[in-house]
């Protein structure tokens, strides 16, 4: 009988144990998240850095963050899977420099706005959502940020990404799959193309 | 044995510590990863296609609305907010939103969101009379009382009425059936409406409730100019991406 106590309480432990493990992953990555937007505001309220300079450095200081890579695949949607390995590449690329553009432009409109973590969702164990809001002097915006967790991990990304971002219910993937849809009805992946350059 | 257990586990925490950090690292990933590790995602991202029947007009309409938003909204806000001081232009906009409290406590009330009703309350009593007619809104300031925006569309939306048509308004941007239909009962609990109220509205006749909707436009534009630029900048296709977002926030609406 003492046994049978014994291996529920060692279960016990075991269960707990892996929680913890679980809660150590999202508060670090928390943590990680915290650190950017810290790192971020420091470049922001830097005046001696010219514009271009500290858009770059934002830039730079994001760009281990974010999945780019995957993102571009996933806005494609099934499309993706038509293109040939040079139409590919090239679209990932100007997927990332149209998505490095936009960020930079919306840091410009930045004003003492401040990042709070509201709550973490761990639905799957490779995927973590980080649901912040965006303080202003005005109103609450609720962001949230979709990590998952690479099976490789690469050696200039870190260890969870970010894959999509949810401003007030609107997935920024889910709007660029929509409209890309709609655009691919009538027109070509090279016309797609051309537009995004346009963007950036 | 806890001991064990508790060994054990770190054990295979390293173990697998290890599996995850190869020393190489392949940057170029296969293209044939679509039904392998991008296959979870796609289930995430399979969108389901709104109702579009009116995709032609809606096309056009949203072409006008973004040509006279252009040329002849934003001109004028721009002047406005030229000439009155932002102090007075928020005031305006808390001013109208102070008037609109029918509707968001009625809705509130209709989805069982007794304390959004009772927040809602509070705060017209205190911005109406402390806040001078809701033209101040010393209830948030100093009572931590916040607005819970809620519509009769959102009201349907709750109880599962679907969206419907997508349908783009004159002027007024993206809408659906649900949220057109709900435009006449909101009409019907708001003080601006020109139509005969055996209480006091803003607006008497159906010029003067132009006039009054279109300041109250301007002066909510002027006070956050770069806000539809912003938007429109990461456009391929300024009407299938508006529709989306559109759809998609008053999903999330609804949801809340």
């Amino acid at each position: 009988m003492i046994s049978f106590y014994k291996k529920i309480l060692a279960l016990c432990v075991a269960v707990l144990f892996a929680q913890s493990l679980v809660a150590d992953e999202q508060i670090d990555l928390k943590n990680r998240f915290l650190e950017k937007i810290k790192e971020v505001t420091l470049i922001v309220e830097n005046k001696e850095l010219s514009k271009d300079e500290r858009n770059r450095n934002i830039v730079k200081s994001l760009t281990p963050m974010f999945d780019f890579e995957l993102m571009a695949k996933l806005s494609l949607g099934t499309a993706w899977r038509e293109l040939s390995q040079e139409n590919a590449d090239k679209f990932v690329e100007l997927y990332v420099e149209r998505m490095k553009h936009s960020y930079s432009a919306k840091i410009d409109a930045y004003e003492d706005e401040k990042v709070e973590v509201k709550s973490i969702d761990q639905p799957q164990p490779n995927r973590i959502a980080l649901v912040t809001d965006l303080v202003s002097k005005e109103e609450k915006l609720e962001i949230v940020y979709k990590y998952h967790k690479p099976k490789t991990k690469a050696a200039d990304k870190d260890e969870w990404l970010i894959y999509d971002v949810e401003i007030i219910g609107v997935s920024i993937l889910k709007t660029d799959r929509a409209q890309f849809k709609e655009f691919l009805r009538t027109k070509s992946i090279v016309d797609l193309m051309d537009a995004l350059a346009k963007q950036s | 044995m806890i001991l064990m257990f508790t060994f054990l586990f770190t054990l295979s925490g390293c173990s697998t510590n290890t599996i995850e950090q190869p020393k190489e690292v392949t940057l170029n990933q296969d293209r044939d990863d679509f039904n392998g590790e991008l296959e979870g995602f796609f289930d995430e991202f399979e969108v389901e296609e709104i109702y579009d029947p009116f995709s032609g007009y809606n096309r056009a309409m949203t072409t006008f609305n973004d040509k006279a938003y252009e040329y002849v909204i934003k001109p004028v806000a721009k002047g406005y907010k030229y000439v009155i001081h932002e102090e007075v232009r928020e005031s305006v906009r808390n001013f109208f939103n102070n008037l609109y409290f029918p509707i968001r406590a009625t809705n509130n009330l209709l989805q069982g969101k007794f304390y959004n009703t009772y927040e809602e309350t509070g705060r017209f009593i205190i911005n109406t009379t402390v806040g001078i007619l809701g033209f101040f809104d010393p209830a948030k300031v100093h009572f931590n009382l916040e607005a819970h925006e809620e519509d009769f569309g959102q009201t349907l939306g709750f109880y599962g009425v679907g969206s419907g048509p997508h349908i783009v308004l004159p002027l007024l941007g993206p809408s659906n059936l649900r949220d057109l239909l709900s435009m006449y009962p909101d009409a019907l609990l708001s003080p601006i409406d020109y139509t005969e109220r055996s209480y006091w509205t803003l607006t008497d006749t159906w010029s003067e409730y132009l006039g009054a909707r279109t300041f109250e436009e301007v002066n909510y534009i002027s006070l956050d100019m770069e806000k539809y630029d912003e938007i429109k900048q990461d456009a391929i296709d300024l009407y299938p991406y508006l529709r989306d977002i559109y759809e998609q926030y008053r999903k999330k609406q609804i949801e809340e």
